[in-house]
């Protein structure tokens, strides 16, 4: 270890000593609800993160570095680590307001979403298949708590977290089952060594057991991703948990796992074989083409904003694995592209969601947003920009980022996938603008109590306004950034 | 200074934000500070913009700004940028100088409406579009603004949507404009493809070295480019519009209808004159559209009834000048008269404005008489735009830049067109004074009620002097290092002197017949319209157009739209629709809700890719 | 790899087709009846008592799960300590974090008062008090004393 080492584990270390420290706050709270370590665990997690993200920022751009045999900090882990970190910050300021209005204690809420985002975090940097199940299940686990985390939400955040709960343990045995199985057929963990070993080309034989180890561990990480067919709980989670979890739920929780899924990908390429590497890249063009069409033509006729902004990531993700497949030079760097228009444009919309929401009535249903421009115009704005992007319309990010991510896959003459893309974008468009429409209806007599935004909700809605704008009208500072911490 | 360009277009479309968004909520006052302010400080930079430009040159005469570079991914390079040269220059100072006027007077003419607020912000709104069309550095951006304009003209000519007589009238210029418009983007598309770019320079570059004089290509692209012109300028066989545009309120005839929306095709094709030196059939085609129209429309004019539509097809009429001038190839020509034209016809539709805002919205020049004695400097005023409009000799603007434009006509060997430019100047005056006399001399009719004030007199005076003292501006010299110069002069100084002589007197001859016919005391009734009988019945229905284009078009139209009603057509994306919708509800039964599913659908999903690497 | 695609192609309908086919035989000539005992749960000849769903206090879980945290923790610390030498400073280090997290834990978990056995006389207060104040079942350490409706068989599109 060099003496520059901690420097990059520093991030890591911050985010799980503030979730160290809020628990503690929760436990000078005892069982009674508490204004004062509410508000202090709200801060020390603000604090935390926003230390986190700036000593990741310090050190990204160095040169890759190898720390333990679990981690490697690249530019990839550079990039991804601080899109896992500014999410997570965008989350807990957004849920800020929401959780304040909880007549419940929620200073663990603060200590599961530091300690989901340290394993997010370790996540963006494993290189190992034991990082890479360490990082999962921390992340894992604490989202089985989240989800459940608001009891005000009644039977239907207990459903869903059950739900998780099952179905990603089921999910976590496939992976850990391809895990041993690599591990029987290469003898190694590592994915630099398992990369070597198998271009170096197995032994007889164990052909078969590799391939699907690879298949296991694909499996583990697109339930992760919800691509379908490992999407259904996708929608009932989303639903169930409470507003702001969700939106962890659909950005933190991917980043990291996209970052091992570049890896991988970069991995399986390097088997450049077509008799044994083509049929991985086969179920991974099925996966993303089915979760582009079966994500949007499930989020069609969908009246449930929360249910529809499932759908959607699912077809997203769809969109971001295709840049994963067109590989060359501009593949991977068209993926991350397209994660970072993602997170900002999804962070707003279930920014607008958590504000507009109470726990025990959340603002689910499209009826809640009708008539929002002439109530709430600035808000109304607000999603209009996410869904706009989400839609891919120009000044926006997600236009910009959908724009890249068809040169990469023309470049990489994935036609097929670009076809379905084209389709898939324009079913999206029917659902995304239904939710502008309803937000121009007249408005109904006023139903739901304006709840206020907050001053750390209107920042964090601002700032994730003005990037996703700045993203779509001037994006070249952006990809200068991405070509030289993905360049090297 | 010049980096200062931007605000130009910016200062009035934050205007329009302004008042879009908090225009219900603020006090009349802020609204009109807001409305005219952005207008008038715009003109004030671009007053400061002409000044930096004229001292200090740039190199070729052009000032380029570039606004904002999208992105810069695999060779795909869009970027915005603002072109400057002695052109644009004049424009934006027509458009922002004017227009101020113009919006001054609003602020009166439209005290009493209750959408005082969405007048401005259209209004705003279209100056700022206009100007990014006339600033525009490619001709994507220049279609921008050129739609832009469309809109707000949309808008403004419906601007009191209650009555269905304004929309419908708003719909008609929409639609009418739209078919040169299609030709315009088709014209658009095809420069992209054989060319590669829509950048202003360097399309007339590449055009003069790939394409042979008088090619297919350029021909076509030149007649596609001249539809969209002879769209928005009001040109047959697209003019039908702009008389039923009168139906907006009398500011807006005078912006958009007189002095700028309309010129935009002039401007057009003088801007892309490069494209249409390689195709002079084309170019001869402007002259005759021009000369044609500028016939049919003095015609009409004679015989109207109704004030706004007397001026209405008076500037289809000097639109057709301009067009004239641009076919003889005298671009500058044609933009010293768009420039005078702005001034006077701005003039006589604001004089006309006060007319009807103190006459209670009489329309009927018949009904109207002896306003002298009661609207005294609306009477002056007026009478200076008209003088202006008739070419009265060497004290009015109109008279040289109509001259000059005659003059390039005959000097380039077009005597045909030159007789009848002469004979449109004749029935010219006899229109423009035709109406002076009915309206303000002769008997009281319709009493005159409400005085204009302050915020209208003043635009009145100073476009009075502009279109009195706008000829000895001197914008030939300045226009025609960019517009390229006149064609060596024919003939000799002597016979220029002789023409203008004999368009003085001619347009003196039209004054005289007007007051024979109309100033002298004991009128009665319109003796041009019964000499002409039938003939004029005919004339003021627009030689019939109207009722043409109905047969020709609206009613097969409406025929073929009722035999689709059932929108046969339609079944195919309905089918693609409900494909969608199916697949939605087939897929929605998988979403159950029950976790044995769930679960039982991820070992499914996992078994089938298991079998799909192990086989492939 | 095609030549193994064959076999398991067979294998996968073989396999398929014999669950199929031994449900459908069953469905077919499987006997049916119905009498009083045929729907209750097998006990082995016992008559059962009660329901399965039956709950059990929340501090039975807690207090289990305590059990396997400082179990695991006495693990962790045996095998360190064989060690403990050859491990030096960074070792110690490394247990030492090791133990302030459960540390916190535990005191986390004493001042939620997941210790306290049973409901305690403020608990109880509590409870009280908030059935008054509100019509929301009351809890005790989340969990409703009314049964809740079962989990997972609501139907959602």
């Amino acid at each position: 270890m060099s003496g520059e080492t901690p420097m990059v584990l520093l991030p890591l270390g911050i985010t799980a000593a503030s979730a160290l420290a809020v628990m503690l706050a929760a436990a000078v709270r005892g069982p009674t609800p508490r204004a004062a370590t509410g508000r202090a665990a709200e801060a020390l997690s603000v604090l935390g993160l926003a230390a986190a993200l700036g000593s990741q920022l310090a050190v990204a751009g160095a040169a890759p570095r190898r720390v333990t045999p679990l981690f490697v900090f690249d530019g990839v882990s550079s990039i991804l680590g601080a899109v896992v970190l500014a999410s997570a910050l965008a989350v807990v300021l957004l849920a800020s307001a929401y959780l304040r209005r909880l007549d419940e204690p929620w200073e663990e809420i603060y200590a599961l979403l530091l300690l989901g985002t340290a394993g997010a975090l370790a996540l963006t940097s494993s290189d190992h298949l034991v990082g890479l199940v360490l990082g999962l299940e921390t992340l894992s686990v604490s989202l089985y708590g989240l989800v459940a985390s608001v009891r005000t939400r009644g039977d239907e955040a207990l459903e869903a977290a059950m739900k998780y709960l099952v179905l990603a343990g089921a999910a976590s045995a496939f992976l850990l089952f391809g895990v041993a199985l690599l591990y029987a057929s290469v003898g190694t963990l590592e994915l630099p060594a398992l990369t070597a070993e198998l271009s170096a080309g197995t032994p007889a034989g164990s052909e078969l057991v590799t391939v699907a180890g690879l298949a296991f561990v694909l499996v583990g990480i697109g339930f992760k991703l919800a691509l379908v067919p490992f999407h259904l709980w996708t929608p009932d989670v989303y639903q169930g948990a409470p507003a702001p979890i969700t939106a962890f739920v659909a950005t933190v929780s991917k980043g990291g796992v996209v970052a091992f899924l570049l890896r991988l990908v970069a991995a399986a390429g390097a088997v450049a074989r077509p008799e044994d590497g083509e049929g991985l890249f086969v179920v991974l063009a099925l996966l993303a083409g089915a979760s582009i069409l079966v994500g949007n033509l499930l989020a069609l006729l969908q009246r449930d904003v929360k249910r529809l902004l499932a759908y959607s990531s699912i077809a997203h993700l769809g969109y971001l694995l295709v840049a994963l497949l067109a590989g060359g030079e501009l593949g991977p760097r068209a993926a991350v592209f397209y994660l970072i228009a993602y997170a900002v444009t999804i962070l707003l919309a279930f920014g607008v969601v958590t504000i507009l929401s109470r726990a025990e009535q959340e603002a689910g249903d499209l009826d809640a947003y009708r008539g929002l421009f002439w109530r709430r115009p600035i808000l109304a704005s607000a999603m209009a920009a996410a869904v706009f992007s989400l839609a891919g319309i120009p000044l926006t990010a997600g236009f910009v980022a959908k724009l890249y991510l068809l040169l990469a896959a023309l470049d990489g003459s994935r036609f097929g996938l670009v076809g379905i893309l084209v389709v898939g974008s324009v079913l999206g468009l029917y659902y995304y603008l239904r939710v502008v429409v309803a937000m121009l209806a007249t408005p109904e007599p006023e139903t739901a109590a304006s709840e206020p935004v907050g001053a750390s909700g209107g920042v964090a809605l601002a700032g994730l306004g003005a990037v996703l704008i700045w993203i779509g009208v001037a994006p070249s500072a952006w990809l200068r950034i991405l070509g030289i911490w993905l360049g090297g | 200074m010049l980096d200062l360009l931007w605000l130009v277009p910016v200062l009035p479309l934050a205007g329009f934000l302004a008042l879009t968004f908090a225009g219900r909520r603020l006090a009349k006052p802020a609204v009109t500070a807001i409305g005219v302010g952005s207008v008038g400080l715009s003109s004030l930079v671009a007053g400061a913009v002409a000044a930096a430009f004229l001292g200090h040159m740039p190199p070729g005469g052009v000032h380029r700004q570039i606004l904002w570079r999208w992105f810069d991914v695999a060779g795909l390079r869009p970027e915005i940028s603002l072109h400057l040269d002695a052109l644009s220059l004049v424009m934006i100072l027509v458009v922002t100088g004017v227009g101020f006027l113009i919006h001054l007077y609003s602020a009166q003419f439209m005290e009493e409406d209750a959408d005082f607020a969405r007048f401005f912000a259209s209004m705003n709104l279209f100056v700022a579009m206009m100007l990014v069309l006339v600033l525009a550095g490619d001709l994507l951006l220049l279609y921008l603004g050129w739609e832009g304009v469309g809109l707000c003209s949309f808008l403004l000519i419906g601007f009191w949507y209650g009555e269905p007589a304004n929309v419908l009238a708003a719909r008609k210029a929409f639609v009418v404009t739209r078919v040169g418009d299609v030709a315009m983007a088709i014209g658009l598309f095809i420069l992209v493809d054989r060319l590669g770019t829509l950048d202003l320079q360097a399309v007339v570059a590449r055009a003069e070295a790939q394409w042979a004089p008088g090619s297919a290509a350029v021909v076509a692209v030149a007649a596609l480019l001249l539809g969209g012109a002879v769209g928005k300028s009001a040109q047959l066989p697209l003019q039908t519009w702009l008389p039923d545009a009168m139906a907006g309120p009398t500011p807006v005839s005078a912006l958009i209808h007189a002095a700028t929306m309309v010129t935009a095709g002039v401007y057009l094709v003088a801007r892309t004159g490069g494209l249409f030196e390689l195709a002079p059939s084309i170019r001869t085609a402007v002259a005759v559209i021009g000369t044609a129209t500028l016939l049919l429309a003095a015609g009409a004019a004679l015989v109207q009834r109704d004030i706004k539509r007397i001026l209405a097809y008076s500037t289809i009429s000097q639109l057709g000048y301009m067009f004239l001038g641009l076919g003889v190839g005298s671009a500058s020509a044609a933009i010293f008269h768009l420039v005078t034209h702005a001034f006077f016809k701005a003039l006589l539709f604001l004089g006309a404005g006060a007319v009807i805002y103190a006459c209670h919205h009489e329309h009927d020049i018949f009904r109207l008489g002896g306003l002298r004695r009661s609207l005294p400097t609306v009477t002056w005023t007026f009478v200076a735009g008209a003088a202006a409009l008739a070419g009265f000799p060497l004290v009015t603007a109109g008279f040289y830049s109509k001259d000059l434009v005659l003059w390039r006509a005959f000097a380039g060997g077009h005597f045909l067109l030159w007789g009848a430019g002469l004979l449109g100047a004749f029935v010219t005056a006899l229109y423009s004074f035709r109406l002076v006399f009915v309206v303000f001399w002769g008997e009281t009719g319709t009493e005159a009620g409400a005085r204009p004030g302050w915020r209208m007199t003043v635009p009145l005076t100073i476009l009075a002097a502009l279109s009195l003292v706008g000829g000895w501006l001197g914008l030939p010299a300045v226009l025609e290092p960019v517009l390229g110069a006149a064609e060596e002069m024919a003939e000799p100084h002597g016979t220029e002197l002789l023409l203008q002589v004999l368009a003085g007197v001619v347009s003196l001859g039209g004054i005289a017949l007007a007051w024979a016919l109309y100033g002298r005391p004991g009128r009665h009734g319109d003796p041009v319209a019964d000499a002409l009988g039938p003939v004029g019945r005919w004339w003021r229905a627009g030689w019939g157009f109207d009722a043409l284009y109905d047969r020709l078009f609206v009613r097969p139209y409406d025929a073929v739209a009722r035999a689709l009603e059932k929108d046969p057509v339609d079944r195919l994306p309905a089918a693609a629709a409900g494909l969608a919708r199916g697949f939605h509800r087939a897929l929605a039964l998988t979403q159950n809700g029950r976790l044995r599913w769930y679960a039982l659908s991820l070992a499914a999903g996992a078994t089938f890719a298991l079998y799909l690497v192990l086989t492939l | 790899m095609t030549g193994a695609a064959w076999p398991l192609l067979v294998h996968l309908a073989v396999a398929i087709g014999l669950a199929a086919g031994m449900m459908a035989v069953s469905h077919l000539l499987g006997e049916r009846h119905r009498e009083r005992a045929t729907g209750e749960p097998y006990e082995s000849g016992i008559v059962g008592t009660g329901e399965l769903r039956g709950r059990l206090s929340i501090n039975f879980y807690v207090v289990g799960l305590l059990f396997v945290i400082f179990d695991l923790e006495a693990a962790f610390l045996f095998a360190w300590a064989i060690v403990a030498v050859e491990a030096g400073w960074a070792g110690y280090a490394g247990m030492l974090v090791f133990l302030v997290l459960l540390g916190v834990g535990l005191v986390y978990e004493w001042r939620q008062g997941a210790l306290d056995w049973g409901r305690t006389r403020r608990a109880i207060e509590r409870a009280l008090a908030a059935r008054e104040s509100s019509r929301r079942p009351v809890t005790l350490a989340g969990v409703p004393f009314e049964r809740g409706t079962p989990v997972g068989t609501k139907g959602r599109r």
